[in-house]
């Protein structure tokens, strides 16, 4: 008989969980992680059960992975966000040698054999930049909403000149770009470029091969997946749900312990 | 707890040295007997420094202790002193005055130094010796130094090449140095006593060998934590002196000791690492302790590879101008990473870790070389940014993240 196993991922900006039977997605949720990651982590399991139509203690393992993965007590087992989205897009996408993960805070990109097993990988350092952070960020200068900004990056015909990847220092330019009368939508395409010309040059440092999966909650930024993928030159995997991709990936590690103890 | 004042001045006073060895030997009495060699090391170094009873000359890492032994000196490293002032939790307050005058890129034992000099922690140097051929900013920095406590510099500036005519050079340059410091010091020089100082150094770098060889054992009987703290401490400051002698024997007899208990430092030993470039973060944090409880040991540091051959007393300035020449971490990088392969397979490495020190590009300028060489032959291998005197510098969940994840893929 199959069981059931749920994988959570508490992050800096939102905590997403996922409840796996077999090789099905019964139930996902995402919510916004806020200040208290123990109530955020609650919260979305709870949720995820409910979509799942499951009773709590029919899940046999918990995995927690994210930045605050330390900190869910009920979690059986917890383990880092990298091992979680190789998993994750491997498990989707089999091809898949490479990940590229932008979350909240952190971009990351990650190698793994035929196997899924990783073999190398590389995050951003303390800097935002390159992050959904600093998208929020933009947003908020431009008074644009943030799920705006994918399609509305498309649709400009050309980009400006954005000189500084600071968060703080490019959110001065652009309110300085906005007062010289350039259109929002120019400066927004300006802003994906620079996210992926970022993220681009680290994934760069490590020997990224085909294919692609892209992670992470601004893989559901159209702008930034096709400025990426312009970058990259490669075959670019994008889940339908980008953003679970570590919990799902938390689930089947869950599912692994299980199955090797 | 106490007055700035007070602590100032107690600093100051040599008694207070001794009398922090016998509260030391009391509360740290189960410590090893090397360690509390080094202790009583430090403690004496800086009760002679304060008490004036020979003169005193700054020098940086990996200018040859020997050397101002030979001359007569009391050799004080402010460098060490900065990793020792992070190691108290107290290095953030020093940094933060330092960078009244210095960019926060500089190095943060540099500007930890600084801080110090500013209020007049440290024992007054008589003379300040650096050499450049670790670090490029050094003979700048301590330079600057010299011209803020006002006393004179004599730097060393060894050449790329360790050929003939490098060598050459190189000894003309020392030989200046020992004139003239003599002449600053006021002790006439003395082939002699350069002849003791090379003989101690010389005994004392047999020991190295050996401890080094021991750490090669399974399960790894000393970490790199305690590597990168008093042993190689004792290796850049000690050599030259009856004290460095003694702390390396005693070294050696405890480790041996242990490897013929087959004890390792880990209760379990889950895969070997190794560590790349000189420090370690020095305030708290918990990277050994992460791997420490994933079972991760790291037998072996860079910083502890033994790169000099033996000197000789008959030939002493010769002696140190072929150790500054063949340092691993000066010159070609060729040299280093010939050394890190050889580390490799003698400390029987599972994957690779090289701390990229904020400030520092000596070290961190090769770890893109070092990582792909590393890679092709299949050993994992992370660089991890951080820093080691300061700890704003330090973010521990992305370290975390790192460390645990780079585990995962070994274990």
């Amino acid at each position: 008989m199959k069981k059931i196993y749920a994988g959570l991922d508490v992050g800096s900006l939102s905590t997403e969980a996922v409840i796996l039977h077999g090789d099905e997605i019964l139930g996902y949720s995402i919510v916004a992680t806020g200040v208290n990651t123990l109530k955020a982590a609650q919260e979305s399991i709870e949720k995820a059960i409910k979509e799942a139509g499951i009773d709590r203690g029919s899940i046999c393992l918990f995995v927690a992975t994210g930045y605050g993965r330390n900190r869910v007590p009920f979690a059986d087992k917890n383990i880092t966000e990298i091992t979680c989205h190789a998993k994750g897009a491997h498990f989707l996408f089999p091809k898949t040698r490479s990940v590229i993960d932008i979350g909240g805070q952190d971009s990351k990109a990650i190698t793994m054999d035929s196997s899924g097993r990783i073999t190398d990988f590389v995050m951003n350092d303390k800097c935002a930049a390159g992050t959904g952070r600093f998208l929020e960020v933009m947003a908020g200068a431009l008074e644009t909403r943030l799920e705006d900004m994918g399609r509305q990056a498309l649709k400009a015909k050309k980009a400006v000149a954005i000189s500084s990847m600071c968060t703080v220092f490019a959110e001065s330019e652009v309110v300085s770009l906005i007062a010289d009368g350039y259109r929002k939508g120019d400066i927004i395409r300006a802003i994906t470029e620079a996210i992926s010309q970022r993220v681009f040059q680290m994934a760069k440092r490590l020997r990224i091969e085909e294919q692609i999966t892209l992670s992470g909650g601004v893989a559901k930024n159209r702008g930034v997946v096709e400025a990426l993928k312009s970058c990259l030159k490669k075959k670019v995997n994008v889940p339908a749900e980008p953003q679970i991709i570590g919990a799902l990936g938390a689930a089947l590690y869950a599912r692994n312990v299980d199955k090797d103890s | 707890m106490f007055p700035e004042y007070l602590i100032k001045k107690l600093v100051h006073m040599p008694v207070t040295y001794p009398i922090s060895g016998l509260i030391f030997d009391v509360l740290q009495r189960k410590e090893s007997k090397a360690f509390k060699q080094w202790v009583h090391f430090l403690l004496k170094t800086y009760r002679d420094a304060y008490h004036g009873k020979r003169p005193v000359i700054w020098i940086n890492a990996f200018t040859p202790s020997e050397l101002v032994y030979g001359l007569g000196g009391i050799p004080a490293l402010p460098e060490i002193i900065s990793a020792l002032v992070a190691y108290m939790g107290i290095s953030g307050r020093f940094i933060s005055n330092a960078n009244t005058y210095l960019s926060t890129d500089t190095c943060s034992f540099y500007r930890c130094v600084l801080g110090l000099v500013i209020e007049d922690y440290l024992p007054r140097p008589d003379l300040i010796i650096s050499s450049s051929h670790l670090c490029d900013g050094a003979n700048k920095f301590f330079r600057y130094l010299a011209q803020f406590l006002g006393c004179p510099h004599l730097f060393i500036d060894p050449p790329y090449w360790s050929d003939e005519r490098g060598k050459r050079y190189l000894i003309s340059q020392i030989k200046e140095v020992i004139k003239r410091a003599s002449s600053i010091i006021d002790i006439p020089f003395s082939k002699e006593r350069m002849g003791k100082a090379i003989k101690l150094s010389i005994e004392a770098r047999a020991y190295i060998g050996k401890i080094n060889k021991l750490r090669q054992a399974v399960p790894a009987p000393f970490s790199a934590r305690d590597g990168l703290s008093y042993f190689t401490g004792m290796n850049i400051h000690s050599l030259g002196s009856k004290e460095g002698l003694l702390f390396h024997k005693t070294l050696y007899e405890e480790i041996k000791q242990k490897v013929e208990n087959k004890e390792g430092y880990l209760p379990r030993e889950r895969c070997r690492l190794l560590w790349l470039h000189h420090i370690r973060p020095y305030y708290k944090n918990e990277i050994f302790d992460i791997f420490d409880r994933k079972g991760a040991a790291v037998p072996f540091d860079e910083m502890s590879y033994l790169y000099w051959g033996d000197l000789d007393p008959d030939r002493s300035i010769e002696s140190l101008a072929e150790k500054i020449l063949s340092n691993i971490w000066a010159g070609p990088l060729e040299r280093r990473t010939d050394a890190i392969l050889k580390m490799v397979k003698d400390y029987d490495i599972d994957g690779v870790i090289h701390f990229s020190h904020w400030g520092c590009r000596q070290s961190c300028g090769g770890a893109g070389v070092i990582g792909d060489l590393l890679k092709d032959r299949d050993i994992p291998y992370i660089v991890l940014p951080g820093d080691g005197g300061d700890p704003q510098n330090y973010s521990p969940g992305q370290t975390r993240t790192r460390l645990e994840a780079f585990l995962e893929m070994l274990i």
